[in-house]
């Protein structure tokens, strides 16, 4: 082929008890975009680190630009022009924006840093992407997607040859994604070659031109976007015939149902304010709107991760005091929470102890659970969930993204609470994996009467399930619509403010 | 399968710290033949020898360990334990010798019930180790500098406790503490009754995998349900308590307290105790057995120091160099090195075996 920029040959990898690639190759051209699928713990992540000497491969060369090369760090792959983001946002949540944009690479003026210069390229940078943010706050104020802007804006800046992007997208809204497309679309143009790993299978057929599909750590194929269909795509990421995964039913919901969660007028004055929110038994509640719209905040105040400063909450029809997780834990409340590796993942533990530690931490420390249990509910979920994991005592930092996705989702399903807030579960995860965590979640509200909050930047993720969605805007509630009856743009309509919600259920 | 089993082995950094410790053994008896020999006593009713007595002396240090390895598995540190020690001696001797004119025979004791003397410094000890886990869970102090606050007043407030006088005690029970015995000497027994109640509590309970959790990842805890500010309160409240034994057998070794040198730089002994015992000072998983090998490697380099008749103000440095190679033995780089080259070996000779 001409213009290959970037060829990889008989890449091999083992870790201890997968093989996570095996002869695997891969090209990519100058000026195109190639999208790199599979499903979770298929090796694409693993490729990527191979490619940037986080993972000493075992067998394999790497040719960049006609010359064999072999990076030993990220470091050193930048210098080489290989530009990355990395799944996990990799950034220091207590340097500011700007300086996070730029360790590693200062300017200097004099002996010292170059305070302005980084300011104002940062503030660039980020215009570039569509965000309008302050840079010198220090990240950790600002939302997952913003860190995950960040994280793109300090890869897209260096002068490179490849870029790399590792799920970029898994926690931006569309707008977001409209921004970043553009500025890939800009680098594609200047010749740059990208690599883009999602599970957003409409993004892949938007933007890339290939598609190198992996599975298990083995090459499956490569196709030209015009030669695949998306089901074909699906049938051969997860290797079966996968039609009946996009025809799910709603739960039916029980005109008699009782409230199990009613809060009142709860907020944090400056954040979100005058929340309320009725969740009945069995109900499968979306909650809609943009990044930082309040969604996850007000999520955060009935599990009690803040606490609100207003209003009441009432769990099945008494009083709740709910101070921290824990006393929400005992009101069988649970909460998947949005930044897996901030709130969710203890990443030196095993797969086991962090699937049973919210049960554990119910029951205190001094009632521990027997190991066969531990196990038995380890196992069962590894099961129901198909956790890729060799074994239940691999720890779960060694666990492939989405897999740890799943295993925070395994912790507060084992919880078997009445009431749980799910936000961005599918955050991450295959279109497989992604339908059947859909499944259960309507089989929990039919089956076990559970109601449910489940918060998601897809929109048509949350009018497939939702028997009711509340849109939230600019920290306050927007607006209700049922969610049999109503459309994309129905919801859209809202959220950009054209027009106040329907019913007030 | 077996292979996988080696492999962990060769990985796992208590081995490399059991190797560590032999070495030095083997040296020690290379030193001196009769280093292994253990002898009866009939007056004691004791063995006596070499090895009894490293055990012996790294009492006081393993019993710190115990609490210093859930206290650096949360990611802190203590360096208060030392002085906690001579507060602990201080108001044990104060106690023993509470009216010095009335009773100036130190074979009496002046305050009643004898085991006042035992629980009131370790009920001290314990608030002091309340007093540093506020300060780091209330008030989210860096435990280095929380810690440093007892530390320097702890000796002070020894002083104080017993007016700056060094009171002695012949009092029989007290001085069987640290001098007593069965079969094998008193602080041994003590020592390992600790550690099995320490691991008992840590690995019965989920209290040992809840200290991880939060070392590893606290927002998550915290999310998951853990309380971890009652988590750090009561690993600092066990370390101080566990201090609090330290100081008895330590004073009841010397009949006597010493507000300036009981437990000088025993925070630091400790630490690399826990250290070499394969806890990482960036907290999560802990080792207390780990820690036991630990502290018995840092005693025995103590031994091994005397035996080559180096002047024991060196002790230090030499501890210090024979401790950077542990830890570098134990290091990442260096154990992915070895592994690799274990990795080569198996390809090679599995080469031969096709060819
Ligand atoms: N550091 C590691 N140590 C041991 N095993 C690992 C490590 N990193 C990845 N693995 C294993 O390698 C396999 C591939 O993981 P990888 O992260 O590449 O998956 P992925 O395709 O990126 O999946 P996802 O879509 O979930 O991000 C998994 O089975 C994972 O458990
Ligand atoms: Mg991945």
């Amino acid at each position: 082929m001409q213009d290959v920029i970037l060829e990889m040959k008989q890449i091999e990898i083992q870790f201890p008890g997968v093989k996570a690639l095996d002869k695997v190759d891969f090209t990519l051209n100058r000026g195109e975009v190639h999208a790199l699928l599979g499903e979770n713990g298929a090796g694409k992540s693993t490729l990527i680190k191979c490619l940037t000497g986080v993972h000493h491969m075992d067998a394999g060369t790497i040719m960049l630009d006609g010359k064999s090369i072999t990076p030993t760090s990220p470091q050193a792959a930048m210098q080489m022009g290989i530009s990355t983001v990395f799944q996990e946002v990799n950034l220091c949540p207590n340097l500011t924006v700007a300086e996070n944009i730029f360790i590693g690479r200062q300017p200097m003026k004099f002996f010292q840093i170059d305070w302005d210069t980084i300011n104002s390229r940062s503030t660039q940078l980020m215009d570039r992407m569509g965000m309008n943010i302050d840079v010198t706050r220090p990240l950790s104020s600002y939302s997952t997607a913003i860190q995950q802007m960040v994280s793109i804006a300090r890869a897209v800046d260096v002068q490179a040859k490849v870029l790399i992007l590792d799920e970029p997208t898994s926690s931006l809204d569309e707008n977001e994604v409209k921004q970043l497309f553009k500025v890939v679309r800009d680098l594609k143009a200047e010749g740059l070659g990208i690599i883009f790993i999602t599970h957003f299978l409409d993004q892949v057929f938007e933007i890339s031109d290939r598609i190198t599909v992996l599975r298990n750590g083995k090459l499956i194929g490569e196709h030209l976007i015009g030669d695949i269909t998306k089901l074909e795509l699906v049938t051969n990421m997860i290797g079966k015939d996968m039609n009946e995964i996009f025809n799910l039913k709603r739960a039916e919901q029980k005109p008699s149902a009782a409230n199990v969660l009613k809060a009142e007028n709860i907020g944090i004055p400056g954040k979100v304010e005058d929340i309320s929110v009725e969740l009945k038994n069995g109900e499968l509640l979306g909650f809609a709107g943009l990044l930082g719209s309040g969604r996850t905040e007000t999520a955060e105040m009935l599990f009690g991760v803040t606490r609100p400063l207003q209003g009441t909450v009432q769990v099945n029809g008494t009083d709740a005091k709910i101070r921290d997780p824990l006393d929400a834990i005992n009101q069988k409340i649970a909460f998947c929470p949005e930044d897996r590796k901030r709130d969710g993942i203890i990443g030196d533990l095993s797969v086991r102890e962090n699937i049973y530690l919210a049960v554990q931490a119910k029951r205190g420390f001094l009632h521990p659970m027997s190991r066969s249990e531990q196990m038995e509910l380890a196992r069962y979920y590894i099961d129901l969930l198909s956790i890729a994991t060799p074994d239940t005592e691999k720890k779960v930092g060694e666990l492939s993204g989405g897999n740890q996705q799943k295993v925070i989702l395994a912790r507060w399903m084992a919880t078997k609470p009445d009431i749980l807030i799910l936000d961005e579960p599918t955050r991450g995860i295959d279109v497989g994996a992604k339908a059947e965590v859909q499944r259960l979640m309507l089989e929990m509200c039919e089956k076990d009467d559970m109601g449910i909050i489940f918060i998601s930047s897809e929109l048509d993720e949350i009018i497939r399930c939702s028997n009711r969605i509340t849109i939230m805007r600019d920290g306050a509630k927007a607006g209700e619509v049922d969610g049999e009856n109503c459309t994309q743009s129905d919801i859209l309509s809202i959220i950009a403010g054209e027009q106040k919600g329907g019913t007030q259920a | 399968m077996r292979k996988q089993h080696l492999d962990g082995i060769l990985k796992s950094k208590i081995f490399w710290a059991i190797i560590a410790e032999l070495a030095i053994l083997i040296v020690c008896g290379i030193l001196r033949p009769d280093f292994f020999r253990l002898k009866w006593i009939d007056q004691t009713g004791m063995w006596s020898g070499s090895l009894i007595d490293i055990i012996n002396y790294s009492s006081e240090i393993t019993i710190i360990a115990m609490g210093m390895s859930m206290v650096i598995a949360l990611g802190g540190t203590d360096l208060s334990v030392g002085s906690l020690m001579a507060v602990s001696g201080a108001i044990a001797l104060k106690l023993l010798r509470w009216d010095v004119v009335e009773f100036p025979t130190p074979g009496d004791f002046t305050v009643r019930p004898f085991a006042l003397v035992i629980l009131v410094p370790l009920v001290v000890c314990a608030l002091m180790g309340a007093f540093n886990g506020t300060l780091i869970s209330r008030f989210k102090m860096q435990p280095i500098i929380a810690t440093l606050v007892l530390m320097v007043a702890g000796r002070g407030i020894a002083q104080i406790t017993t007016n700056g006088k060094q009171f002695t005690t012949m009092f029989e029970p007290f001085r069987q503490i640290g001098l007593g015995g069965f079969i094998v000497p008193m602080p041994v027994i003590i020592t390992i009754v600790v550690v099995t109640v320490m691991a008992l509590f840590t690995r019965k309970t989920s209290f040992g995998m809840f200290v991880e959790s939060v070392g590893i990842n606290r927002n998550a805890s915290r999310v998951s349900g853990l309380r971890s500010n009652r988590i750090i309160m009561i690993v600092y409240i066990i370390t101080g308590f566990l201090a609090g034994i330290s100081g008895l057998i330590y004073s009841s070794r010397i009949s006597s307290c010493d507000s300036n040198n009981a437990g000088l730089n025993y925070e630091m002994d400790a630490i690399l105790a826990v250290v070499i015992g394969g806890t990482s000072m960036t907290g999560g998983k802990f080792s207390l057995a780990g820690t036991v090998v630990g502290s018995l490697v840092i005693r025995t380099i103590t031994t091994l120091v005397l035996f080559l008749g180096i002047n024991p103000d060196a002790i230090m440095a030499i501890k210090a160099g024979i401790i950077a190679v542990v830890i570098v033995l134990q290091s990442e780089p260096v154990r992915r090195k070895m592994s690799e080259l274990g990795k080569n070996r198996k390809q090679a000779i599995g080469g031969e075996a096709r060819a």
